[in-house]
């Protein structure tokens, strides 16, 4: 069967759905661009993201112009053209980690809740512990003691900082995301169909992968999109604080980081990475209240 | 429409009602052509399937229809048209003149609010009065509603009161400000029949005693002849049909009431099984549609004629007070719809060879609270809610389980089908012992013991495609290869009466009498010995249930198959089953062949369910044996006899101290009854003619 063609077809269907809400036909349009300038940004980019321009002294922080459209930083680098190529590694980087939690953390919520009882309990309350953690702290610490050791596997090492943010991210995005999935899974498992699964003598891995999961996806989808925004923010975050992305790739975080020092006078150059945190954070945000819409999910508040 | 009409005005006037919701997906028409009129002192009920419109209306008298909803005709109340009036005129309407009671009762009152403090918010609100009056006035309401202790109930909060304690305080708060118009919307659905009872006797006693007008809406026919005047009958968001109470139960002017009135099981008394209850063909036309030039009944008449698809009829007058929209309105017979007289001897008694037994089956649902979460001594025991229950059922036959909801019905059929495991006895299949888990049972055994759910919507997985349960039903009990499997799938369906393009819609294209097909079909795929129906045809409309119930019927005289079927509805059991065993706090009360338990002499808590159950026949003799409170939860064993609390017929302190002795009943050796009560003493006090009950006499023997 074209099982691929049919998970294509209903992302598609899914889609369609959340472009009809009106949250959704700005944030998918915002997402599209950032998705585009994450694949093809750096081809795109009028100049290098790493070349400085010469001469230094006539190039460096200039005002937006025709000839740089966002200026230039204190080293005569064009802005647009770093703002462009940053994107790659944040976007890849914050949805393999939330996609990385969200797949184990609905898994292991799936399963803890079907299962029930005493293992449940159990582990719940390792997911409260982990949670406990504040998530930019934990990245913090897992950088600072794993991130200039060499990587265990030789060929990892060119990714190695990035495969570390990816894990962190997904640990802290895993216990949230298990314990929303978790309490879907004890509401729908009372239900009739599952009771009647398991009369047909179906095992628990059937009825979790295939009459539970798929009743998880709406909720699923919008916590996707809520834990993919807030990895994008711990990411930019790890940037700041020259954790990220070594100097001199472009990376958002590290460029806003710094520009504070030439604020005062040339605050474009805070101003294009800024607002390209923001646009993707807003952008996902506003896809995930399309999702919640069309997905007929009870809304926190009117938006 | 008149003899009404010499009384003076009406107190409500619907006429050529058209209600329309504009919404993204398109129009919905919920009513299309509504007239009806309630006059000050009168009980009018408005009757129908689901879907039919009913309730719009109520909301449309209300003014409580929203803005997308499009109104068409006349609204009047004492003349003057609702729908022009200001939201301050609506308002003082609503408090003042118009009162609702709505379904339910828990919804309806504040959680957080004693009952008492919020009829007198209502009573300082809207009639101005003070602090102690509004107290005074509020026991007075309660007395009126007849609550126990009026004086204290005020202080509960709305958790503390038993379903039918809530219902009468919504009843005393829309009672509050003495409306001229009270409106009942399906007051007494989510209730047990036994508080229903309660209920509609209240219903019944108000209308003599309140000068009102009453709207009681309801899709139960044996509520409606219970308390009606008069009754209007909805179809498709028309009223089809109005006509004087016992006019309409003895002499139907429309089709559609007709195939109602035959379609409902009929009450107790006639003897001998029904092989086929006549059932109305297909659905109920659907909303969406728009304007059409012909009779909305026409595909589902049984005497159809071409005039009907070629002209809408109008509403004909049949009689004084009486109108019916239909155009051969004359020839419409009660027998219409086929006879349901049809009828096949009951099986033998005894002889067929058991298939299921329980033995002794026990259920208690958690386990013991200790005083510091894991540690301390035991303090709260663990919730009995099956104690030591034993029954038979034989093959080919049909057990039916009666009982009050929290009676354990339900934890039956799930530890029967393995889905909560026992906590003692055994159930045996074949006379081999079952597993406690439905996990731990082989196929076969899996393959013969299937459960159709009351709850249509969620039987089926809502993303999967309709076959899928079906499709995996046959994968695991048969050996057919995947092309087979997909023929058997059809001929399934088929043989529930759904055509095999419904195999690839979504469950929730379907309405809720095809999702219970469906559910059937299912339950039939891996030819099943034993088919657990837990309230399998409650929650349909009483059309869809003759067809549900048929099929079930249909298969068991094919296939040999046996059921137990659980439902509250003495009459649907009573329709289909063979035995009946009646189920009390989780203990047998009584059990045996259904003729002998449903006759007198019956325990004292069969009788009360007998007597609560409505009969759709307003010349009915109220019968007069209520229960007040529920069913209690347990924790304890019962010292005396399990009922001694609630019963009318306790004689004396023996009730309380010793456990009843179980007591051959006079027709068969098999009819069991757990009383203190002789069962020669027990069919005297039931006769026909015998003193009503009367607690106190009989507690002074």
């Amino acid at each position: 069967m074209g099982a691929l063609a049919l998970v294509v077809q209903r992302i598609a269907n899914a889609l369609r759905l959340v472009l009809r809400t009106p949250s959704g036909r700005i944030g998918l349009p915002i997402l599209l661009v950032h998705f585009i300038l994450a694949t093809i940004g750096p081809w795109l980019a009028p100049y290098s993201a790493t070349e400085f321009q010469q001469p230094l002294v006539e190039t460096q922080l200039q005002p937006p112009s025709w000839e740089f459209l966002f200026g230039t930083d204190q080293f005569g680098r064009d802005i647009l053209s770093r703002v462009m190529s940053g994107a790659t590694t944040l976007i890849a980087v914050s949805v393999s980690g939330a996609a990385l939690g969200i797949a184990l953390g609905a898994a292991i919520g799936m399963s803890s809740g079907y299962r029930g009882g005493r293992i449940d309990e159990i582990v719940m309350r390792v997911m409260d512990g982990l949670m406990s953690f504040p998530s930019l702290l934990l990245a913090l610490l897992v950088m600072a003691m794993l991130g200039n050791r060499p990587a265990p596997i030789e060929a990892l090492q060119s990714n190695w900082q990035n495969i570390l943010i990816v894990i962190t991210i997904g640990v802290v995005t895993l216990p949230r995301v298990a314990r929303v999935i978790r309490s879907v899974t004890l509401s729908l498992k009372t239900l009739e169909f599952v009771q009647s699964a398991r009369l047909r003598g179906e095992g628990s891995a059937y009825i979790i992968f295939r009459e539970i999961l798929p009743n998880t996806l709406p909720v699923l989808g919008v916590e996707a999109s809520v834990r993919l925004s807030y990895a994008i923010l711990t990411i930019s975050s790890l940037g700041f604080l020259g954790l990220g992305v070594q100097p001199p790739s472009p990376d958002w975080g590290l460029m806003l980081a710094q520009s504070r020092q030439f604020l005062g006078h040339a605050p474009w150059v805070a101003m294009a990475p800024a607002g390209a945190i923001a646009s993707l954070v807003v952008g996902v945000n506003l896809v995930s209240d399309g999702v919640k819409q069309a997905s007929g999910l009870p809304q926190e508040a009117t938006t | 429409m008149s003899q009404h009409a010499l009384d003076g005005a009406p107190l409500l006037e619907v006429k050529d009602l058209a209600v329309a919701f504009h919404t993204p997906r398109g129009t919905f028409r919920a009513i299309r052509n509504a007239s009806l009129t309630v006059h000050r002192g009168e009980l009018v009920g408005l009757v129908g399937e689901s879907g039919c419109g009913k309730s719009t209306l109520a909301f449309a008298v209300m003014g409580y229809l929203p803005d997308t909803a499009d109104v068409g005709g006349s609204l009047r109340f004492e003349g003057n048209e609702i729908s022009k009036m200001s939201d301050a005129e609506l308002c003082e309407l609503r408090g003042n003149r118009i009162a609702m009671v709505y379904q339910d009762p828990a919804t309806s009152l504040t959680p957080t609010m004693r009952v008492g403090a919020q009829i007198q918010e209502v009573l300082r609100e809207h009639l101005r009065m003070d602090a102690e009056r509004a107290r005074e006035r509020t026991v007075e309401l309660f007395e009126s509603v007849r609550l126990a202790d009026p004086a204290a109930v005020g202080m509960r909060f709305p958790h503390e009161l038993s379903g039918g304690q809530q219902q009468r305080v919504v009843i005393a708060m829309a009672l509050a400000c003495d409306p001229d118009l009270l409106i009942m919307d399906e007051p007494t659905t989510g209730l047990d029949v036994t508080t229903e009872a309660t209920i509609l006797d209240l219903v019944a006693d108000l209308k003599t005693r309140v000068n009102a007008g009453i709207l009681y809406v309801s899709h139960n026919l044996g509520v409606i002849a219970r308390v009606a005047d008069r009754v209007s009958v909805m179809y498709a968001g028309q009223t089809i049909e109005e006509a004087d109470v016992r006019d309409l139960f003895k002499n139907p002017r429309h089709p559609y009431t007709a195939g109602l009135l035959s379609c409902v099981p009929k009450p107790l008394g006639a003897s001998g099984a029904v092989t086929k209850l006549s059932a109305i063909p297909g659905s109920v036309y659907p909303a969406g549609e728009g304007d059409v030039e012909a009779c909305l009944f026409a595909d589902r008449c049984p005497s159809v004629q071409d005039a009907c698809r070629e002209q809408a009829p109008p509403m004909a007058l049949t009689d004084v007070g009486s109108s019916s929209r239909c155009l051969f309105w004359a020839g419409v017979r009660p027998g219409m719809w086929g006879a349901d007289e049809e009828r096949e001897e009951a099986l033998p008694t005894n002889g067929a060879e058991p298939v299921l037994t329980a033995k002794s089956i026990r259920r208690f649902y958690g386990s013991w609270k200790r005083k510091y979460l894991f540690f301390g001594p035991r303090v709260q025991p663990p919730v009995r809610a099956v104690t030591d229950v034993d029954f038979t059922v034989g093959r080919g036959r049909t057990l039916g389980i009666v009982g009050e909801s929290g009676s354990g019905k339900t934890t039956v059929a799930r530890a029967v089908v393995g889905l909560v495991p026992l906590t003692g006895g055994e159930n045996q299949l074949h006379g081999e012992a079952l597993a406690r888990n439905v996990d731990d049972r082989t196929r076969g055994q899996q393959a013969a013991m299937r459960m159709v759910f009351q709850n249509p919507t969620a039987s089926l997985n809502p993303k999967m495609p309709v076959r899928h349960a079906i499709l995996r039903s046959l994968k695991k009990f048969t050996s057919l290869n995947s092309r087979e499997r997909r023929e058997r799938a059809v001929e399934l369906m088929e043989a529930v009466g759904l055509s095999a393009d419904y195999l690839s819609r979504r469950p929730g294209e379907l309405s809720g009498g095809q999702q219970q097909r469906v559910a059937l079909a299912g339950a039939f795929a891996g030819s099943a010995d034993v088919i657990v129906a837990d309230e399998a045809v409650s929650a349909l409309d009483v059309s869809v249930q003759a067809q549900v119930l048929n099929l079930l019927k249909a298969h068991q005289r094919e296939e040999g198959v046996s059921y137990i079927f659980i439902s509250h509805d003495l009459a649907v059991v009573r329709y289909v089953s063979d035995d009946i065993l009646v189920l009390y706090a989780g203990h047998v009360a009584e059990c045996g062949p259904a003729d002998s338990v449903l006759a007198a002499p019956s325990h004292p808590y069969t009788e009360a369910l007998l007597s609560a159950a409505p009969v759709p026949d307003p010349d009915a003799e109220p019968t007069r044996i209520r229960l007040e409170g529920a069913v209690p939860t347990l924790r304890e064993a019962f010292k005396g006899c399990f009922f001694a609390g609630r019963c009318p017929r306790k004689i004396g302190s023996v009730c309380d101290e010793k456990p009843p002795p179980a007591r051959t009943g006079p027709g068969s050796a098999e009819h069991v009854i757990y009383c203190h009560i002789p069962v020669d003493e027990l069919a005297e006090m039931q006769q026909p003619g015998a003193d009503p009950v009367d607690a106190t006499s009989a507690s002074s023997r």
